[in-house]
């Protein structure tokens, strides 16, 4: 008897993990079906309005900070079409692999972002769907008032795959009770890239290192060292998509500002297991850069009060004290709302892209502090999005500095991934003492870049 | 042996034999052999993007998985993974199981505790030991007092993922090897203590003899899978950790290439390598079959 209960104690254990085993194999295609049976409920539920042949829209994203705000607006459009909008979060690293799966397999979301990483490659494969026709007899977007980087991405031979949904510039983050306590001066707009390696070494040998004044990591590009090749006169990507210039003296000269600020922030060691963002909510660190799309984590978080943005430093590279043309870069970029080609119902997903596109929904976008607009003149509603906090530093960034757009070319990940790991800036990264490194790694990077735009 | 012309009941039976397992091999040639085989094919060409414009190229693939360091190296991060889980795994699972044979107080809750990891989904496990390992705030570094990187050192970080994958296998063996002791005949045993034969003696002598068909098969599945294992490494280490290179195995590679970097023929060429390196491994042990497992 008592064998037998045992025998079946095992066997129900074993089901169950046979059972757990077959989920987590199965899990990308249940959520594939759960979101089909979704629609299918909703259609069965709401019927047809508005003359869409669709009932409802599934839309995949990669940003939970956005999820709210864009339902918010999305509800808006469902209210005037009766069509259901489901907006589903996938994280960045996973969005990438599913689409493409998606896209080989032919199971994709009805809309979904774009972003300039591998819209080269959805656009030239007929992947994404070509918007030009329905721009043309659309009278609320017009090409002139958005921006220009942001528009021009997503067109190739003359077609549009994507709207502009926003634009993104970078500031500097800083914790004013850490400031507060070590005695050092607040981060102002006349910042060099030096004076913020005073502050942040004042703060990490005031504390004994149990306090960082900086942190950032290798997958800090757009919102962190690309902004220091920039300043310092060398581009990450030159302005044919074909070369780079990060190996030249001026990329080693920004890199080197770089090393510096490493030997003062937290190590490489500490920023791989817990990410600067972690770091700086949990007062761990003093500063960090940051771009707009992350402000909401930073508005909502504990100890929001202490929090406050600066303008990024600049590179005084001609010595002469004051930030001059060219001094100051912020990398730029800017999603795109695009849809599946193969959508049964591709003017409902226009529709509903054209609307997050519009000055209405632009506007609520900045408004509810969700992102800055990818149409022109909605910043100001942006910078008051957040009450209690000064987020100007975003809006100044692209009114007194320059901006680059985000480097990419046709197989962006290919170039990035490889410099964010060994072989790559890791090694100096992981010994910031040595100069010499720094320098052997940009030469590296400039063959690491040079061998994988010869590969695409 | 001459082929016998079969009655219409033979036919009949035979059909039916058909029909019975054609489900499972509809499964095994749509979600099994179709794509191995596919991936024989991508792995000879240039994979164009989305799955379209494959080029052929012959073995370029395999001459640049071959000729590159990272490969050689994730495939003794795996060798390196597999010596610490597979040995580990095998002699606390058997310990374990041999204790709770015995009569013991609440076994059976024992049993369901060490069975757990199993249960559990392997990427929420990763998770969780990724916090415990944390070096601000995890629990190892807070109970110890310690400062140690223990996933971020790369001298420590293999051997840290390798104490999470015994942990999450342990169970299962012992199942297993439950299973295994409880068909050795108890008059061994009881020979024995007329014997005179102490407990660790029947251990030894009796215990792991009849019990090394199971423990075979044991070893065999594991090495298989150490050295498919991927779902660790891509949990617990984050891109920019400079230990990845030390730790990251052969399939978390071809992940890499084959998904983020949408090189899949490349990729393809990597899981050839081992393909092949698992049909050495298990060549070798077929033979080591029998001259060691003792079946009765």
């Amino acid at each position: 008897m008592k064998k037998k209960i045992v025998a079946l104690v095992l066997s129900t254990v074993m089901t169950a993990a046979l059972a757990g085993c077959g989920e987590s194999a199965s899990a990308p295609a249940n959520t594939t079906a759960n979101s089909d049976s979704n629609s299918v409920a909703a259609a069965q539920a709401t019927g047809s309005e508005g003359g869409y042949s669709t009932d409802s829209i599934t839309i995949n994203i990669w940003d939970s900070n956005q999820q709210a705000g864009l339902q918010a607006i999305a509800d808006d459009w469902t209210a005037k079409s009766g069509v259901k909008v489901n907006i589903e979060v996938i994280d960045w690293d996973n969005y990438w692999t599913l689409l493409e799966a998606g896209a080989s397999g032919g199971e994709m979301p009805d809309v979904f972002w774009m972003h300039s990483n591998t819209a080269q490659m959805y656009m030239e494969n007929d992947i994404l769907l070509d918007l030009t026709d329905y721009i043309a007899a659309d009278d609320a977007v017009k090409q002139e008032n958005y921006y220009e980087g942001v528009w021009n991405l997503y067109s190739s031979n003359g077609k549009q795959y994507a709207l502009p949904k926003d634009h993104d510039t970078i500031a500097l983050l800083y914790n004013k009770a850490i400031f507060d306590k070590y005695n050092v001066e607040y981060p102002t707009d006349d910042w060099t890239w030096n004076d913020m390696y005073e502050a942040a070494k004042t703060i990490t040998e005031a504390s004994n290192g149990d306090v960082y004044g900086m942190a950032m990591n290798t997958s800090n590009n757009q919102d962190g060292w690309y902004n220091l090749v920039y300043d310092y006169g060398a581009k990450v990507i030159t302005e044919d998509h074909k070369g780079t210039t990060i190996g030249s003296a001026e990329g080693k000269a920004g890199m080197e500002m770089v090393r510096q600020l490493l030997t003062v922030g937290a190590p490489q060691s500490v920023v791989a297991e817990t990410g600067t963002d972690s770091l700086f909510i949990s007062g761990k660190t003093a500063m960090i850069t940051q771009g707009s799309w992350m402000i909401n984590a930073f508005y909502t978080a504990e100890n929001h009060a202490d929090y406050a943005w600066a303008m990024l430093p600049y590179a005084d590279t001609n010595n002469n004290g004051a930030c001059d043309e060219g001094e100051r870069y912020s990398a730029y970029n800017g999603l795109g709302w695009a849809a599946n080609a193969n959508v049964a119902d591709p003017k409902a997903c226009y529709d509903l892209i054209s609307y997050f596109c519009s000055e209405e929904g632009q506007k609520k976008q900045a408004e509810l502090g969700v992102t800055m607009g990818g149409l022109k003149g909605v910043s100001e509603a942006f910078s008051s999005a957040f009450e209690g906090m000064d987020v100007s530093a975003f809006v100044r960034a692209e009114e007194e500095g320059d901006l680059f757009f985000r480097p990419y070319t046709r197989k962006t990940t290919v170039w990035e991934d490889a410099l964010q790991q060994q072989g790559g800036f890791l090694d100096a990264w992981q010994d910031p003492s040595d100069s010499a490194l720094m320098a052997t790694c940009c030469d590296n990077a400039q063959k690491i870049i040079e061998d994988a735009i010869a590969a695409e | 042996m001459a082929k016998i012309k079969m009655t219409p009941s033979q036919k009949r039976q035979a059909i039916w034999g058909w029909a019975f397992i054609l489900p499972t091999m509809l499964g095994l040639i749509v979600l099994n052999y179709y794509p191995a085989i596919n991936t024989v094919y991508q792995s000879l060409c240039k994979t164009g993007d989305f799955g379209k414009g494959n080029i052929f190229v012959g073995l370029n693939n395999y001459k640049a998985v071959l000729g590159s360091g990272e490969m050689w190296q994730s495939l003794w991060n795996t060798v390196k993974y597999a010596i610490i889980e597979v040995p580990l795994g095998i002699v606390i699972a058997l310990v374990l199981a041999v204790l709770l044979q015995n009569k013991l107080a609440g076994k059976t809750i024992f049993r369901t505790l060490f069975f757990l990891p199993m249960v559990c989904a392997p990427a929420a496990v990763a998770m969780v030991w990724k916090w415990l390992y944390n070096q601000q705030f995890g629990l190892l570094n807070n109970i110890f007092h310690t400062n140690v990187a223990w996933i971020s050192d790369p001298r420590i970080a293999w051997i840290s993922v390798g104490i999470i994958g015994v942990w999450s296998i342990i169970g299962y063996n012992m199942v297993l090897f439950i299973g295994g002791l409880q068909e050795i005949p108890k008059d061994y045993y009881e020979a024995a203590q007329i014997d005179g034969a102490s407990g660790i003696r029947q251990f030894f002598s009796i215990t792991v003899p009849l019990l090394s068909p199971t423990t075979f098969f044991i070893v065999q599945t594991r090495i298989i899978g150490a050295l498919t294992v991927f779902d660790l490494m891509f949990m617990v280490m984050d891109k920019t950790n400079l230990a990845l290179n030390k730790t990251q195995s052969i399939v978390y590679l071809f992940y890499t290439y084959a998904f983020t970097n949408g090189n899949r023929g490349y990729g393809a060429a990597i899981v050839m390598v081992l393909v092949v390196f698992i049909m050495i491994v298990t060549f070798f042990l077929q033979k080591l079959e029998k001259k060691i497992v003792f079946y009765n």
